[in-house]
């Protein structure tokens, strides 16, 4: 008879509960549950839920990762009710924090970070738009420093100490070229892009960053791409087609965005996740749920990330909670193994 | 590609799982509606896992169009000026099932 210890050289590990150092290809027997696991790797990359949302929200903001999200701001159901809802996840559930503050209580407020550094910025409370920014350190909003521009719908990306606003809806002129540095203190104006856009999408670092996508008004779903190097943008691969309302995360060289959609007056949803490698797009995983002005996080296009909320009726009256979570082709995943 | 419907409340994590997902795409719609592909023995059993109700597609129709004319039931009781929103002048659009 064949034995694990045979063809592997090792017994199988008796534990009472999972280790949480586990390398893909490790067995183990879980006492607790009376189960026998494997920690395998992903053959595909594809969504699967995740927690629902204690409200459900859309035109808000989310940081974070997968397994330690943050989102805030929007609008409720009935909408418009603008909310500075707060919720943290965990990679299983939803938890509610301090909420947001007014006037970034609202729709379009942008974000970045993480779980327990976010930072929250612009957007329109309800008694019109603010350059108004706060910080957030897992448990409480603070102010951050007021922006050059009042706006909201910015392609955001950074860190809460080292964050960019890229392009934005300006009062009055409405799409726009405008960028800003932040560095945890204060915000500067920086190169602007080359095109002109609102509610486009955004993702790696300060120094290395993309704003793509958004809306040219009247009618224009953009499809174009900008790279931020720091100091210039330079024009990339454009998505195949014209992209606003979606959710960015990632890298520069392993983003991705999900969610959104294209049109005017009729707004087609765009299912599939995209990914993005520097230089040309790809088409991923499709979402169970179209939706746009969605919140998430993520770490790069080769891991994972969520996408939580948004709307799913174009446009904006029908806010939902649920959560969906990326995961690429490789990653590691527990199963457990079974025998009929 | 044919398709089968069911209405299910999504519990959130686990509802549809990575393996889920890889096997066959179950999307959803407004008022609870899930679609997934006929003639699959996994998508069936997915169905049973989350305790959903099949419908024909007629009935998941009924059930979307009463979604959606809420939504736009919604937009259109709103006032004149955050119509002109311009995060708000779609009025929301029909949905068709496949």
């Amino acid at each position: 008879m064949t034995t694990y210890y045979g063809l592997y050289g090792q017994k199988v590990q008796y534990l009472a509960s999972d280790p949480t150092d586990v390398q893909i290809g490790q067995v183990w027997y879980n006492s607790t549950s009376a189960v026998l696991k494997v920690r395998s790797a992903t053959t595909s990359a594809a969504f699967a839920s995740g927690g629902n949302m204690n409200t459900a929200r859309f035109f808000g903001a989310g940081a974070g990762i997968q397994t330690a999200g943050l989102t805030f701001g929007g609008s409720i159901n009935p909408y418009p009710v603008f909310s500075g809802k707060t919720e943290s996840y965990n990679g299983t559930s939803w938890t509610n924090q301090s909420d947001l503050a007014s006037p970034l209580s609202g729709i379009g407020v942008a974000g970045t970070g993480t779980q327990t550094a976010a930072l929250a910025f612009g957007g329109n409370g309800g008694a019109g738009y603010t350059n108004n920014s706060a910080e957030y350190n897992g448990s409480s909003w603070t102010s951050g420093g007021n922006m050059v521009n009042t706006s909201r719908s910015r392609s955001a990306f950074g860190i809460q100490t080292a964050a960019i606003g890229a392009n934005a809806y300006l009062p009055g002129s409405q799409a726009s070229t405008a960028a800003e540095s932040y560095n945890g203190t204060s915000w500067t104006a920086i190169t602007a892009t080359g095109s002109a856009r609102y509610d486009g999408s955004g993702f790696g670092t300060q120094t290395s960053g993309i704003s793509l996508g958004g809306r040219n008004p009247p009618t224009t779903s953009l499809a174009s791409v900008e790279s931020w190097n720091g100091s210039s943008w330079t024009a990339g691969g454009s998505v195949p087609a014209g992209i606003e309302a979606a959710q960015g995360y990632g890298t520069q060289t392993a983003g991705a965005i999900l969610g959104g959609g294209r049109g005017y007056p009729t707004f087609t949803f765009q299912p599939n996740q995209q990914d993005y490698n520097g230089s040309t797009w790809t088409t991923s995983a499709a979402l169970s749920t179209n939706r746009k002005l969605a919140m998430g996080g993520g770490t790069t296009n080769t891991n994972g990330g969520y996408i939580a909320g948004g709307t799913n009726t174009a446009p904006s009256a029908n806010a939902i909670a649920s959560t969906e979570e990326f995961v690429a082709a490789g990653v590691g995943e527990t199963k457990t193994v079974t025998v009929s | 590609m044919a398709y089968k419907y069911c209405v299910a409340e999504c519990w959130g994590k686990g509802f549809i799982t990575h393996s889920d997902s890889s096997k066959y795409q179950v999307s959803g719609f407004p008022g609870n509606v899930w679609q997934i592909p006929a003639n699959n023995q996994d998508a069936n059993l997915w169905v049973n896992k989350v305790a959903g109700s099949f419908k024909t597609k007629a009935e998941a129709q009924a059930i979307v169009d009463v979604e959606v004319t809420a939504a736009q039931a919604a937009w259109d009781a709103l006032p004149d000026e955050q119509k002109q929103q311009p995060f708000n002048r779609q009025r929301p659009t029909a949905i068709v099932l496949e």
